[in-house]
């Protein structure tokens, strides 16, 4: 079977099953497309930075809760909306990110992967353990009118202020892919990912070029934990689940594969939503998540091997 | 010969009363990394320092030895064996987590040291586990357990709409986050509210488990149509579930929330407003209780801000409650402390008097009601029990605008 064809035949399952829900309850696909817009704004950074620095950064979702408690703290003392405190945030989570690169990254880039793991994995547990540590695990939330901005059809009210995320998820991968393909930088840190030793001959800065993409990556998930700020409360152990779903996003959609991480996001967040609709089996929704990660490697793998 | 033993005499006797003059150690453990925990420490350590400056205990100082169990089962069991073995601590106070407790039992049962528990309400499992008396005698649980905040909810809502005949509740929509917390609130809600209404209820994944969305679980409760909607999940759930409401347009008569604590600042945003909540504890208890007036007071000075949960007074209550107790059995004889400590009368800033008495399983059970309150211009107002009722109850919940 062509890999065309496959996908056309994905195409045409996915349609169907986007008609079916519609017919079902259509606030599924809703809320479905909701959750896969933050599961893709969040999951994004993480791609680039193992698509092309080639580490897997376990600190991924500890960043963007430093990154929601800053805004919530700069919000809260200037009084201004997180997303005033958005572009500051994400300025100073490169900042961070940069140090992080520098001190530690960088100094593990040739090490083995286990090395690289431990090294994020143990930042992730600083970072939430130091949050902890200032703030306790009290939790923080903004209370914001334009939350609970809703749209109604019929008899049905749903809440509408989650398409945000997927207006993020899209201007984070194709502000991205134009800039990995469009600039000068762009296309040095793609050579980079691809092949550092042949990037280096031809007189890239390799170092500078995974500095600056690991300091991108993490000041753009800081701009995400600022909007995360605006939906959810925050305390120090929020950033974890988003660091595993991120992590198995990433492994769903191929190494890099920023376009792919926006369908794998579709499909995993109509699934859930789809879980959530059903009663008395609400439970299983992060079953079927890694149920869905599962059987997609599986098949990727298969095929692959056929080939 | 005669002089050496003399000597030896006044050097035992100057030892006994060196020890006479040492400090009564409180052994106490919380999970200090949880706000609940931290201000357990606080609030214990505030009512040790007012005792200690009102002279003491027995002419001696209290020395409070805190060990954080962090939450965790095999941490509070080793906070046990420290602080009986290493620390010597002569009355142990403390816990939350009802998992912890029930870890602990087993050590607790071998020391038997007597212990004012500050936690746990789980009672298939930890008050099965303490037994009966006389095995359990040295526990003295000052937490209600689930059933008796079951009841007293009942009771609270029968006489709620006995007051005010305009509020009539006759369908009960339980949202209940998917974790044990949740699952047993659902159970022991069902059991006892089951009977008498038209209950149902349904799971969502807590903010605490990663979750966000909780769509599902309040367009089922839209689709019942609850007279009131309780939801019992954490403090990081509250406003986003309100919020997700508003988006979905719903607005039940009576909207309650359960969460252990509440979130900093819950009280500010426009859509708590008569939300209704239980709990043991609230500052405008002050108003009517001096001593919880007290405690508030001393918590600011000390601490610069307040308490968020009722767990703080429960520590400050367990710490006052042993100091009496060691009066009273004027010493820390295990036998005379724990009949000096079931003649407990203690005037609490929870608004009402602690004493001990039997439950279904142990002998010493100290409070059995929680309280409903309200959210009103962003404090928790007492609504039942009417005799600590601090404002009139404000119905039926706004719908949204």
């Amino acid at each position: 079977m062509s890999l065309r064809r496959s996908a056309m035949l994905a195409a045409a399952g996915g349609a169907l099953a986007a008609a079916a829900i519609l017919v079902w309850k259509p606030t599924v696909l809703v809320y479905g497309v909701q959750r896969a817009g933050l599961y893709a704004a969040v999951a994004i950074p993480m791609a680039l930075v193992l698509g092309i620095v080639h580490i897997v950064n376990l600190a991924h979702g500890e960043l963007l809760m430093v990154a929601a408690y800053l805004t919530y703290f700069g919000a809260t003392l200037l009084g201004v909306d997180p997303y005033v405190a958005l572009a500051p945030t994400a300025v100073v989570m490169a900042a961070l990110g940069l140090a992080i690169y520098n001190l530690a990254i960088k100094h593990t880039l040739k090490a083995p992967e286990l090395n690289q793991l431990i090294l994020t994995f143990g930042l992730g547990i600083a970072l939430s353990q130091g949050v902890n540590l200032v703030f306790s695990s009290q939790s923080f939330k903004l209370s914001l009118g334009y939350v609970s901005a809703s749209a109604t059809i019929g008899d049905t009210s749903f809440g509408v202020y989650d398409f945000a995320f997927v207006a993020a998820a899209f201007a984070i991968g194709y502000g991205l892919r134009l800039f990995l393909t469009r600039t000068r930088f762009g296309k040095a840190a793609l050579a980079v990912g691809q092949n550092p030793r042949g990037a280096a001959i031809v007189g890239i800065d390799v170092n500078r070029t995974y500095g600056i993409v690991f300091a991108l990556a993490v000041a753009l998930v800081g701009a995400v934990g600022s909007m995360f700020l605006t939906k959810q409360a925050i305390f120090p152990d929020v950033g974890g689940p988003y660091t595993m779903k991120s992590f198995c996003l990433v492994a769903m959609a191929g190494v890099g594969n920023i376009t792919g991480i926006i369908y794998c996001s579709l499909v995993l967040g109509v699934a859930e939503a789809a879980i959530n609709g059903l009663r008395g089996l609400r439970g299983w929704s992060d079953i079927v998540f890694f149920a869905i990660i599962v059987a997609t490697i599986l098949a990727r793998s298969r095929a692959e091997s056929r080939r | 010969m005669r002089k050496m033993l003399a000597v030896f005499a006044c050097l035992a006797l100057v030892a006994l009363g060196g020890a006479a003059q040492g400090a009564i150690k409180l052994g106490a453990n919380w999970p200090l990394a949880d706000v609940s925990g931290l201000e357990c420490q606080k609030a214990a350590q505030l009512a040790v320092d007012e005792l200690n400056k009102a002279g003491g205990v027995l002419g001696r100082q209290l020395q409070l030895v805190v060990v954080d169990d962090e939450g965790k089962a095999d941490k509070g069991v080793a906070a046990i064996e420290k602080l009986v073995t290493v620390d010597k601590a002569d009355v142990l106070i403390g816990g939350i987590a009802s998992g912890v407790a029930l870890a602990q039992i087993p050590t607790l049962k071998k020391y038997g040291i007597v212990t004012v528990a500050t936690g746990a309400a789980a009672s298939a499992t930890v008050e099965k586990a303490l037994g009966p008396s006389p095995d359990s005698d040295f526990y003295f649980h000052l937490h209600p357990w689930d059933y008796n905040q079951g009841q007293s909810y009942a009771d609270g809502w029968a006489a709620i709409q006995l007051k005010y005949p305009g509020l009539r509740v006759k369908k009960i929509f339980l949202a209940y986050e998917e974790g044990a917390f949740g699952k047993s609130s659902f159970d022991a809600s069902k059991t006892i509210f089951g009977s008498k209404y038209d209950f149902d209820g349904a799971s969502f994944k807590s903010a605490l488990s990663g979750g966000s969305d909780y769509s599902g679980v309040l367009q089922a409760a839209k689709d019942f149509k609850p007279d009131l909607f309780l939801w019992a999940g954490y403090a990081q759930d509250a406003l986003p579930l309100l919020e997700q409401s508003k988006a979905l347009k719903f607005s039940p008569p009576v909207y309650l929330g359960a969460p252990p604590a509440w979130p900093v600042d819950f009280g500010k945003s426009p859509l708590a407003e008569n939300v209704m909540l239980y709990g043991m504890w609230a500052p405008s208890i002050n108003a009517i209780s001096p001593v919880s007036r007290k405690f508030y007071d001393s918590y600011v000075k000390a601490y610069g801000g307040p308490p968020t949960s009722y767990f703080a007074a429960l520590a400050y209550s367990a710490v006052n409650i042993v100091a009496e107790g060691i009066k009273r059995a004027g010493g820390l004889d295990k036998a005379k402390l724990i009949a000096a400590l079931e003649a407990t009368k203690y005037s609490s800033p929870l608004g009402e008097t602690i004493s001990f008495s039997p439950s279904n399983v142990i002998k010493h059970q100290g409070i059995r009601n929680q309280k409903i309150l309200q959210w009103q211009n962003g404090s928790q107002e007492v609504i039942w029990p009417f005799e600590v009722q601090s404002k009139p109850l404000v119905f039926p919940f706004p719908a949204w605008k």
